[in-house]
């Protein structure tokens, strides 16, 4: 009697024990796998940033964070100016795109081949067609970004990207070409007017005052500026102490 | 001695913010906050004037977020209760600092409070919009528009109709509200990039403002530098920030508002009470916020923070218009020697760093303004408008991009931390003149979803959220703004193409997201050709 008890009791502990055990399985299974291929790295950054660091208490929780798409399954390339030195571009590429490429030059070519931005120097060409530009640079990048800031530290140029495929034998195929951009100057312009010939006096104030050595009149005024992060960031003043 | 024109412009903008779902929203604290501390402080400033006689000319923008939730009952109704609730605190905070040094603050704080309920509640009937529209009547005001959602025009500018309807949403906005088109406008950001100026010219906008180097660096070399506008090509004006009259109040150094008689911005009883004091006075989960009470002066760096002393502080604003103008004085006698007509001198700041972060700025204006008056014959102040026809002739130039943020260029609102967004941005710009194109015989329902796809669009497009993500605080709210305008218009998106809209889910987004009650979403139709070539 004692011995089936005890067997009746192991039996149900164990049991107790198995669901347990499974059930904390099935919870670890149902865990959040990432769903996106490694192009999302950005957005789970964006993501990380979020938390919530500013006060103590943590208010009440939040629904959850909305999920917007990634990618929009079109092939697209947009180049935009930062300032005058860098460029940013992002590009999109989709399946079928890739497919046409492999289609075209062999079903090894994407292999044989790396992700490369080359940049042309379209500075006054009338009408860009890919081959006449003034000059171009190839930038290597890995087929899994999916955007890009460029250093060119060319002022007052006008720029095109095409992202494409490069081969060993140095052949280049676009995938996606850009729009066309044009960076800021960083100095006073060269072209002088006759009717309205600038007065050097003017200027001889505005860089004794302010250019010093360096060419760059909004040095100082960008300091001041974005210390003082008014309107709506001044929510972040708080935490700022002298 | 000649004489120049001294031209003040307010820049007055806080995103849209407006969270009828939740009746404390941490945020929303942001337009409380400006509407004690700046909007009223400034109309009651200028009202002063007015009252006194005293003739002068300041420009200001309302941005369309700002004067969507100025003129919102919901909001109006909320701040009234954080209005009052603040006076019982400086009610108690009377009782509380009794026999202490900081007793003449407090009663201060809470004659003042009283005075603002009287101005908001009582004189201006809850609507601020009404005072600037008064003090634009009287000729003392020129009150100008700025881009819809505050949109950053130079990183959107390769979808034109976005931009276009960026512009065109706001100016009808503002003649919902005055009654006439806006003369000028203010671009989010001061941010100037080719092309806009041909958008602008569509709205029969006269002018707008970049920073020093976007006129400076402007092509052909601008004569006058940046002590005279320009004409785009378009015919558009522009006039450029002055340098030394804005370093003189923005710079957080050399700057008048860190001075050490002036009120101290980090010290709030919000932060430096005991809890169980303050806790009604802050946020209903605990979150310590400011609550506008501080009784401390700038004092100096790395000493222990001394009592403010509002008549010092007064005294001080008092040199400070002074000196202002003192320098401007000489400013403009020097230009006048080298010149060959009355130079302009544009300083341009965020309306609310007066009041808000330099407390005593409204005071400081308004004895800028007096002073100028009395003293100063050589200086008047102007409004673009006013300088334009004195002097309608002007050099031909093309401004140079630029903006006000951090080393005068974009990369504030494209680095790494919000580069991300522009990728959706874009695309559903691209897909809003899709849903306008496709469906221009549009009524009942559809229009109504496409009506409320061009807002959700609108208010992705916030430079604010890229901004708040640039500087690191409060990003969470930032990213989250972002995704869920985008969702929402994906959601239209889809319903309107499918012909299945959710009107449930429209009612709801309606309700919340009411900006722009009367949109006209036919600003999103495709532009053929090319706003600007960039060829060089």
């Amino acid at each position: 009697m004692s011995v089936s008890f005890t067997l009746v009791l192991g039996g149900a502990l164990i049991l107790v024990l198995l669901t347990v055990i499974l059930w904390s399985t099935r919870n670890k299974q149902k865990k959040p796998v990432p769903r996106h291929v490694p192009m999302v790295t950005r957005e789970e950054f964006a993501e990380e940033l979020a938390t919530p660091v500013t006060f103590p208490p943590q208010p009440a929780a939040k629904p959850d964070m909305p999920v917007i798409p990634w990618n929009y399954g079109k092939d697209r390339m947009t180049l935009m100016v930062r300032d005058p030195n860098w460029l940013f571009a992002y590009w999109e590429i989709s399946a079928t795109k890739q497919q046409e490429f492999s289609n075209n030059f062999g079903h090894d070519a994407w292999n044989n081949s790396r992700s490369v931005l080359r940049v042309y120097d379209v500075t006054g060409v009338e009408s860009f067609n890919g081959s006449n530009a003034n000059d171009f640079t190839d930038i290597s990048i890995n087929d899994y970004v999916d955007s890009r800031h460029i250093d060119m530290e060319r002022p007052n140029s006008t720029f095109c990207v095409d992202l494409g495929r490069l081969f060993p034998d140095g052949t280049f195929i676009t995938l996606l070409r850009s729009n066309i951009v044009q960076t800021p100057s960083i100095a006073v312009s060269n072209l002088l007017d006759e009717e309205w010939m600038w007065i050097e006096g003017i200027y001889r104030t505005l860089t004794r005052l302010h250019m010093g050595s360096s060419p760059m009149v909004t040095e100082e005024i960008g300091r001041g500026m974005g210390l003082i992060p008014l309107g709506i960031s001044s929510p972040g003043l708080r935490n700022r102490k002298n | 001695m000649g004489k120049g024109y001294l031209c003040f412009v307010l820049h007055a903008h806080l995103p849209f913010v407006r969270h009828p779902e939740h009746e404390h929203f941490l945020e929303e604290r942001w337009l409380y906050e400006a509407i004690t501390e700046t909007y009223v402080p400034l109309i009651d400033a200028f009202d002063e004037l007015v009252e006194e006689n005293i003739p002068f000319r300041v420009t200001i923008s309302l941005s369309p977020p700002l004067m969507t939730m100025l003129t919102d009952g919901l909001l109006q109704e909320r701040y009234l209760k954080h209005l009052d609730k603040s006076i019982k605190l400086a009610e108690k905070e009377t009782a509380r600092t009794k026999d202490t040094v900081f007793y003449p603050t407090a009663l201060m704080y809470r004659d003042r409070l009283y005075r603002i309920r009287y101005l908001f509640a009582e004189k201006y009937h809850r609507n601020i919009i009404y005072a600037f529209k008064k003090l634009q009547d009287y000729g003392r005001l020129e009150v100008i528009t700025c881009a819809g959602t505050h949109g950053f025009l130079p990183l959107l500018i390769n979808h034109p109709e976005a931009v276009r309807a960026q512009i065109g949403v706001a100016v009808d906005l503002y003649a919902k509200y005055f009654g006439h088109k806006p003369p000028g406008i203010w671009l989010p950001e001061c941010a100037y990039t080719y092309g806009i100026d041909n958008l602008l010219k569509e709205f029969e906008i006269k002018y707008f403002f970049t920073d020093t180097h976007g006129v400076l660096f402007a092509s052909h070399r601008p004569k006058y530098g940046i002590y005279a506008p320009i004409f785009c090509p378009t015919g558009v004006a522009v006039f450029g920030r002055d340098i030394e009259s804005s370093k003189q109040v923005w710079s957080s150094n050399e700057g008048y508002p860190g001075d050490l008689d002036y009120r101290e911005y980090y010290r709030d009883i919000g932060h430096d009470l005991p809890y169980d004091y303050i806790e009604p006075y802050i946020h209903p989960d605990g979150i310590r916020v400011n609550t506008g009470i501080k009784y401390f002066r700038v004092t100096g760096k790395d000493c222990e923070k001394q009592p403010y002393c509002r008549e010092n502080a007064l005294r001080k604003t008092d040199i400070h218009a002074g000196n202002f103008l003192f320098n401007r004085e000489h400013q403009i006698a020097h230009l006048n020697s080298l010149m060959d007509r009355e130079p302009i001198i544009v300083a341009p700041y965020d309306a609310e760093l007066f009041g808000h972060w330099w407390f005593e700025g409204p005071d400081w204006l308004k004895q800028v303004l007096r002073k100028v008056h009395y003293d100063f014959p050589n200086i008047e102040t102007a409004t673009p408008q006013d300088y334009l026809k004195k002097y309608p002739c002007n050099q031909v130039a093309t401004p140079c991009p630029s903006t006000w943020g951090n080393n005068g260029y974009n990369e504030v609102w494209l680095c790494r931390e919000n580069d991300w967004v522009y990728r959706h941005l874009h695309i559903i710009a691209d897909k809003m003149t899709e849903l306008v194109e496709n469906n221009s015989s549009a009524n009942g329902l559809k229009q109504r979803a496409l009506n409320q796809a061009a807002r959700e669009l609108l208010l992705a497009q916030s430079s604010d959220w890229a901004f708040i993500m640039y500087t690191g605080t409060m990003v969470e709210y930032a990213i989250r703004r972002t995704k869920q305008h985008v969702q929402n218009f994906l959601r239209l998106y889809e319903q309107i193409k499918s012909k299945n809209i959710d009107e449930g889910m429209l009612n709801d987004l309606e309700y919340k997201n009411n900006i722009f009650p009367d949109i006209n979403i036919n600003y999103y139709k495709k532009i053929t050709g090319q706003v600007f070539s960039a060829t060089g």
